[in-house]
């Protein structure tokens, strides 16, 4: 039985060859070898493949026998979730840096309706909710959502609503209301407890492409424009003088982390000029929340030395 | 579970096992784990080129990126481990170079940037500084004039950064390559030194606003594509961007280019450990995500 379907294997390999055309001996062993050679390369993708998908299974049942962040904020609050979520927030402060800017890169809608990384994720509403409370809990001032499509701005107003009566925000900022700005690129709303406070607690900048490179090629036209006027020379246009004029009016800085949410560890046109100092964590489709991917890169930020280039 | 030694199906294994170690230690590392200069070093040296050829055939049956940046991480840390001098480090480093440089020739990636230096390097102590530029004259010149890779495989070198920042003669020396190497028209190799994203960028702005005002560009068509055309670094945009050493961030290097849809690998091993194992598993990694990362251009 073995010899006939290797016997078959044999004359079909010969008929393809006859049926290729006349080629020299040498051109037909390089044909066979570059086909013995993709079959390899299929192989070793197809290994590649399974042994990403294993480690996001493992990391996966790693975090469903730890703790759950998000029913910390979530759920009701009983004597053992206020226990929690004051230890969570003891465990935060704690952490020997945290950053003041964190930026959330979001996938696009057309990524989360096509890939693993939708299951972690809720509706955008509920994520920038999620993130908020998240910052309010590890007091991050400044945090910057960014999505590619500019999907969040189109649900301002949601966000806007929503931020304002949650629950879980009040709950992560000590059952306070906290004072949130939340800014978009053409909007900004306070949404404050008590109208007096002008530093906000914690100040939402809803990012997407338009805060990068269009913002880039706006300002180099601008300048050109100052230039042709004489208002400006050329040998004026330092880095110092593009980064003051790229700089957010508010004065915060560039983000210190970088949490992309996603499979494919691709920037999706992120904002270069803010990139410039920026830690960069990756989580993927193998964590079951948001919570508890926010929370794996506040550790792992807390552990990174910056040596800015000494 | 008994082993029985004296069945030939368990020496086989054993056999074939030891091989496998060696070949993969010897991808992994350079042939120097034997400990004696053996006759065995050259056989296992040929056995390790042998399968990197085999690899590098395999590899090339998918689609091979059309340029890879490199972030040259991790030299004086690895001088550290060997308890040598950071210059030595930065030496293992550039001979690591060449290496690199050679497996993505023969594996047909047209553009190689790689981040030798960056500005703010300069802050480093002037004797570090010294040797660093020390190091940079003397290789850019054998690079250009005496390197194999220049001569046979007609790379051409483009030294991409602020240069006003260094000294004439690392100028002398960083425009002699560039000359030799003009008209060669295999790999580009762009090293970046002395460098920084955001000066680049504030480099494009100005030659925009400079280039409006001498009437080349009009201010309306200014644009992305009009600022892109006049970054320093001539290539398209990496299809992989490579960092060594575990550290996780840019550090301000390509932040144009690598913004969009770079894939990018942090690799947790110092930049002269830099291997073609590692090299392997990174182009592979790219070829499984290249048809999402299309999905997302589009």
């Amino acid at each position: 039985m073995t010899a006939v379907v290797w016997f078959i294997l044999l004359a079909l390999v010969v008929v393809l060859v006859r049926v290729s055309g006349y080629q020299s001996k040498w051109k037909v062993r390089q044909q066979l070898l570059d086909g013995a050679c993709a079959v390899v390369l299929r192989s070793v993708q197809l290994a590649f493949a399974v042994h990403h998908s294993f480690q996001a299974w493992v990391q996966n049942s790693l975090t469903q026998a730890g703790l759950d962040m998000q029913e910390l904020l979530q759920g009701d609050d009983t004597e053992a979730v206020l226990a929690k979520r004051q230890q969570l927030s003891d465990l935060l402060a704690s952490l020997p840096q945290r950053p003041e800017h964190l930026a959330v890169i979001l996938p696009e809608v057309k990524v989360r309706e096509n890939e693993a990384i939708g299951n972690m994720l809720a509706g955008e509403v509920d994520d920038v909710e999620v993130l908020c409370a998240w910052g309010l809990l590890a007091k991050i001032s400044h945090m910057s959502i960014y999505t590619r499509d500019d999907s969040l701005s189109r649900t301002f107003d949601s966000i806007a609503g929503r931020l304002r009566n949650s629950k879980m925000v009040a709950r992560a900022f000590d059952g306070r209301t906290p004072n949130i700005c939340l800014e978009a690129k053409a909007q900004v709303e306070h949404i404050c407890a008590h109208s007096d406070s002008s530093q906000p607690d914690i100040h939402i900048c809803l990012w997407s492409r338009d805060h990068g490179y269009p913002s880039i090629a706006k300002l180099a036209q601008e300048l050109a424009r100052e230039v042709q006027s004489g208002a400006l020379s050329p040998t004026a246009i330092t880095e110092a003088c593009v980064a003051n004029r790229l700089q957010d009016l508010r004065g915060c800085k560039h983000p210190e982390l970088v949490l992309l949410l996603d499979d494919l560890p691709c920037m999706s046109e992120f904002p270069p000029w803010q990139l410039q100092n920026s830690e960069l964590v990756q989580i993927g489709s193998g964590e079951r929340s948001l919570g508890d991917a926010v929370f794996r890169a506040l550790v792992r930020f807390a552990k990174i030395e910056m040596r800015w280039g000494k | 579970m008994s082993v029985d030694v004296h069945s030939w199906y368990t020496w086989a294994a054993l056999f074939v096992t030891l091989t496998a170690y060696i070949i993969v230690a010897g991808l992994r590392k350079p042939i120097s784990f034997l400990p004696f200069h053996t006759p065995c070093n050259k056989v296992l040296a040929n056995v390790s080129q042998t399968t990197r050829l085999v690899l590098v055939r395999i590899l090339r049956q998918g689609h091979i990126p059309a340029h890879i940046s490199f972030i040259m991480d991790g030299n004086r840390r690895y001088a550290r481990t060997q308890h040598l001098k950071a210059t030595s480090g930065h030496i293992s480093g550039f001979h690591n170079l060449t290496r690199v440089l050679d497996w993505c020739n023969a594996l047909g990636i047209t553009h190689v940037s790689v981040f030798a230096f960056a500005i703010n390097n300069f802050t480093r102590s002037a004797d570090e500084v010294e040797a660093l530029m020390d190091l940079a004259t003397n290789k850019l010149r054998e690079l250009a004039t005496k390197s194999e890779l220049v001569k046979k495989h007609n790379v051409r070198i483009c030294v991409v950064g602020n240069r006003s920042m260094l000294s004439e003669e690392v100028q002398r020396a960083a425009e002699f390559a560039e000359e030799e190497t003009k008209n060669n028209t295999g790999l580009r190799l762009n090293i970046c030194f002395p460098y920084s994203a955001t000066d680049e960028i504030s480099f494009a702005v100005q030659k925009v606003a400079e280039d409006v005002a001498s009437g080349e560009v009009r201010v309306e068509d200014v644009d992305e594509r009009v600022v892109a055309d006049r970054l320093r670094i001539k290539s398209p945009d990496p299809d992989i961007l490579v960092r060594t050493s575990g550290q996780v961030r840019f550090s301000n290097y390509m932040l144009w280019q690598s913004a969009k849809h770079t894939h990018i690998q942090f690799i947790d091993v110092f930049w002269p450990n830099f291997s073609f194992f590692h090299m392997f598993c990174i182009l592979v990694s790219w070829q499984l995500a290249r048809s999402q990362i299309s999905y997302r251009k589009a």
